[in-house]
Formats: C-alpha cells, sequence, structure tokens
C-alpha cells in the first residue's frame, strides 16, 4: 500500500503511527521507553543480586553454624578422647603400682605368718630363721618404699634449674660412679667425647640421673662380660646426642613399645620397678629433648638422648 | 608321706614361693614349687598334680597363657590364680579359661589352704 493513501476510518497503519509519533515528539517517547526498560533490567538484576547475595548470606550463616556445632562435637569428642586416655593410663598406672606395692606386702605377711608359727611351734626359737624373716621384711619395706619415692619422682612437675652443663664432664663424672662395677662384671666402658662440644643450656642434675639411670640399666643388661660404649656429639645445628651402646642381652620386639611405660620391666621380681626409664623419658621431654631405643634381643641396646644446646623449658 | 593333695606353685618371685612352699609344707602338703610358666608345664608332663598355685604376672608365660595352656592338657589339675592386682576383666578371663578361682595378694595363709582344700575336692569329684 502507499503510503500517501489515506487509511480507511478507524484504523491507523504503522506508518500512520510513525508519522503521528514524530508528530508529537517520538524521539522523547523512545527515550522514556528505553529508560523503563533499562529500569526494569536493572530492577530485575538488582532484585536477582539480592536474592543470590540473601541466599549466600544464609548459606555462609548455615556453614557457619554447622561449622561451629561440628568443632563444638569435636572438641567434645577431643576431650572425652583426651579423658578416655587419661583414665586408661590412671588405671595401667594402678595396676602397676598395685602388683609392685601387694608382692612385697605379700613376703611381709609370709614372714610375719611364719615368725608367728615359729613362736607357737619351737621352743627354743630358731634365732637365726626369725632373723632371716625379720631382715626379709625390712627388705621390703625398703623395696616398697623405692617404688613410692620413684612413683613420686615420676609424678613430681619440678621446673628445670637450667645452668651451663659440660656434657662431656657430666658424662666422665657418671661413668666414674659406675667404675667400680663394671670392672667387678668385666664390662668396659668406651667413651667417645669430641674436646670441642658446646657447653649446653640444661639442668646438670637432671640430666646425671638420667645417664646413671641408662648407664646402670646397661650394666643390668650385659651383667658380666661386655662393652659400653657412650657417644656424645653435636647434631643439627642445634642440638646434642648423647648415645649409650651396650652388647647386652637387647630388648624383644614385643617389648620395645612399652619400654618407657611406667611400671613396665623385664628385669626379675623384686629387682626393678619398671620406673626407670619412664622417669628418664619424662626428664628429657622437659629438658626439651627427646630419648629413643634402638635394640635388639640377644644382640643389645642402644638409648639415644638428643638434648637442646639451649634449653626452653616445658612442663609435662 | 603327705595323703592331702599334690601342690604346684608357680610364681617368679623367689622369696615369696620358697616361704609359701615352707609354710604349706608345714601344714602337711606336698608341695613342688617353680619359678615360671614353661617350668610348670614341665613339671606337669613329669608327674601329675591335683592344685595348682599359679601367679599371674610373670615373665616368659603369663599366667593366663599358662592357665589356659594347663586347662587345655591337663583339665584334671585345678589353678588357684594368685596375683597382685586382679581387675573384673582379670577375673572374667580366669574363670572362664578355667580357673578354680583367683586370690589378691597379700593373702592370709589360712585362706590359701582352704581354697587348696576346696579345689582339691573338686579334683576329687572330678576324677569320681
Amino acid at each position: 500500500m502507499d503510503d500517501s493513501t489515506p487509511p480507511p476510518a478507524g484504523r491507523q497503519s504503522w506508518a500512520g503511527l510513525r508519522r503521528q509519533a514524530a508528530d508529537y515528539g517520538s524521539t522523547w517517547l523512545v527515550l522514556f521507553l528505553a529508560v523503563m526498560l533499562a529500569a526494569q533490567v536493572s530492577l530485575l538484576w538488582g532484585l536477582a543480586a539480592a536474592t543470590a547475595a540473601g541466599w549466600s548470606f544464609l548459606t555462609v550463616q548455615r556453614l557457619r553454624r554447622e561449622r561451629a556445632r561440628a568443632d563444638q562435637a569435636k572438641c567434645l569428642v577431643d576431650e572425652q578422647l583426651l579423658q578416655s586416655q587419661k583414665l586408661a593410663a590412671l588405671g595401667k598406672l594402678s595396676a602397676g603400682l598395685a602388683h609392685e606395692i601387694n608382692n612385697p606386702l605379700a613376703i611381709i605377711r609370709q614372714e610375719a605368718e611364719w615368725l608367728l608359727f615359729l613362736c607357737r611351734q619351737s621352743d627354743p626359737l630358731d634365732m637365726t630363721e626369725a632373723i632371716s624373716g625379720l631382715r626379709q621384711i625390712l627388705k621390703q619395706v625398703d623395696r616398697s618404699r623405692e617404688i613410692t619415692t620413684n612413683l613420686l619422682n615420676f609424678a613430681r612437675r619440678q621446673q628445670p634449674v637450667i645452668q651451663a652443663v659440660d656434657l662431656n664432664r657430666l658424662v666422665a663424672d657418671m661413668v666414674r660412679l659406675v667404675a667400680k662395677e663394671v670392672e667387678q662384671r668385666r664390662i668396659s666402658v668406651i667413651t667417645q667425647a669430641p674436646p670441642d662440644l658446646p657447653v649446653i643450656k640444661s639442668d646438670g642434675p637432671l640430666l646425671r640421673q638420667v645417664i646413671l639411670n641408662l648407664l646402670n640399666n646397661a650394666i643390668q643388661a650385659i651383667e658380666q662380660d661386655g662393652t659400653i660404649t657412650v657417644v656424645v656429639q653435636r647434631a643439627e645445628p642445634d642440638a646434642v646426642l648423647i648415645q649409650i651402646k651396650d652388647t647386652g642381652c637387647g630388648i624383644s620386639k614385643e617389648h620395645l613399645p612399652h619400654i618407657f611405660d611406667p611400671f613396665f620391666t623385664t628385669k626379675p621380681q623384686g629387682k626393678g620397678t619398671g620406673l626407670g626409664l619412664s622417669i628418664c623419658h619424662g626428664i628429657i621431654e622437659r629438658l626439651g629433648g627427646t630419648i629413643s631405643v634402638a635394640s635388639e634381643a640377644g644382640k643389645g641396646s642402644t638409648f639415644t638422648v638428643k638434648l637442646p644446646i639451649s634449653l626452653t623449658p616445658k612442663e609435662i | 608321706m603327705p595323703t592331702g593333695p599334690t601342690v604346684l606353685l608357680v610364681d617368679d618371685e623367689e622369696r615369696f614361693r620358697q616361704n609359701l612352699k615352707k609354710m604349706l609344707t608345714a601344714h602337711g602338703l606336698a608341695v613342688t614349687a617353680v619359678g615360671s610358666g614353661e617350668e610348670a608345664l614341665a613339671e606337669l608332663a613329669r608327674q601329675p598334680y591335683d592344685v595348682m598355685l599359679l601367679d599371674m604376672r610373670m615373665p616368659g608365660l603369663s599366667g593366663l597363657e599358662t592357665l589356659a595352656a594347663i586347662k587345655q592338657d591337663y583339665p584334671e589339675t585345678e589353678v588357684i590364680v594368685l596375683t597382685g592386682h586382679a581387675s573384673v576383666d582379670t577375673a572374667a578371663e580366669i574363670i572362664r579359661l578355667g580357673g578354680f578361682e583367683f586370690l589378691l595378694k597379700p593373702c592370709p595363709l589360712e585362706e590359701i589352704i582352704a581354697k587348696i582344700e576346696s579345689a582339691y575336692e573338686r579334683s576329687l569329684a572330678r576324677k569320681r
């Protein structure tokens, strides 16, 4: 249809409208419509963004709540675990203590019962037997006292007294202390210590206790005829190592994981309380170091103590 | 020659073992004392015993291991376990393995003798 042809009455062609729009200022209308459209689109985007933000916020909050709940549950489980570990350790300690104390008590009771029996039966009283019984009672009381003293030492939380320690001298002093016993048992002690070893900051008396304990264990493991090698050396930039190696009976594989447990002992009844190595372990930990053992049954053991050159005390 | 029960005493604590043997013998019992589970099994292989007094915590074969081995090979021997400490679990294990009774150290001699007599009676009843 020709644009110039007038449309029928009551109907308007697109071209007519365009003309009309042009007449009424079509630019403003188009602009207005465009602005409205843009506003609508922005509004929709805004709504979508706000919904997404709100959703994200709620999700984050929910996740935080779940995380807090999980953390709380984990704390509770950790606490329960710690508590049960403490109880297990206490149970083990009590069982060991009961066993170690009840054995000497049983002997004391026997000796007293036997003395009573002798008093009732023998006339005159067999003094040799009576004196032997009384001596045994005293011996068993000392044994019990040693157990309780060691247990107290084990449990005591003693802050180390930090001082300059010449390890070479300390080790030589302790070797000198066992010299007589090793000589009697025909055990030779070889000490390897570099003269330029730095003076360390540690607790001398506590270290002496550990070294002496390890030397005594080595002697008991050898019994007769063997060699103990004590090596002191620098390790890493800030540590020193003390190794005490013996050619004794060694420790079996099944005993090795328990060697530092309180009351664990492979010595015959009455010969060891099973507290020595656990005390050593506690001391070395307090001195910021580590103690480990390598051993083979029938061949011997090597105990290795690693100490920091400068001590940072930590409570156990 | 005592006519009562033959008793095998197993304990690694030498003084305890010697004393108990001495006191039980003085009460008319025939007692043999050994220092480990392994020695106890060897002794049982040599001759039968009516009652055994068995320590719990010993180097080598433990009391429970020895008890299990004895109940398997020598069920007619009644076993009384002597221990310095017994938890409920240990007590249950002793009974489960067929132990006659367990006694806590330090234990009065009269109680030990009374338990040996009860165990002997059960041993005789089992043999009839």
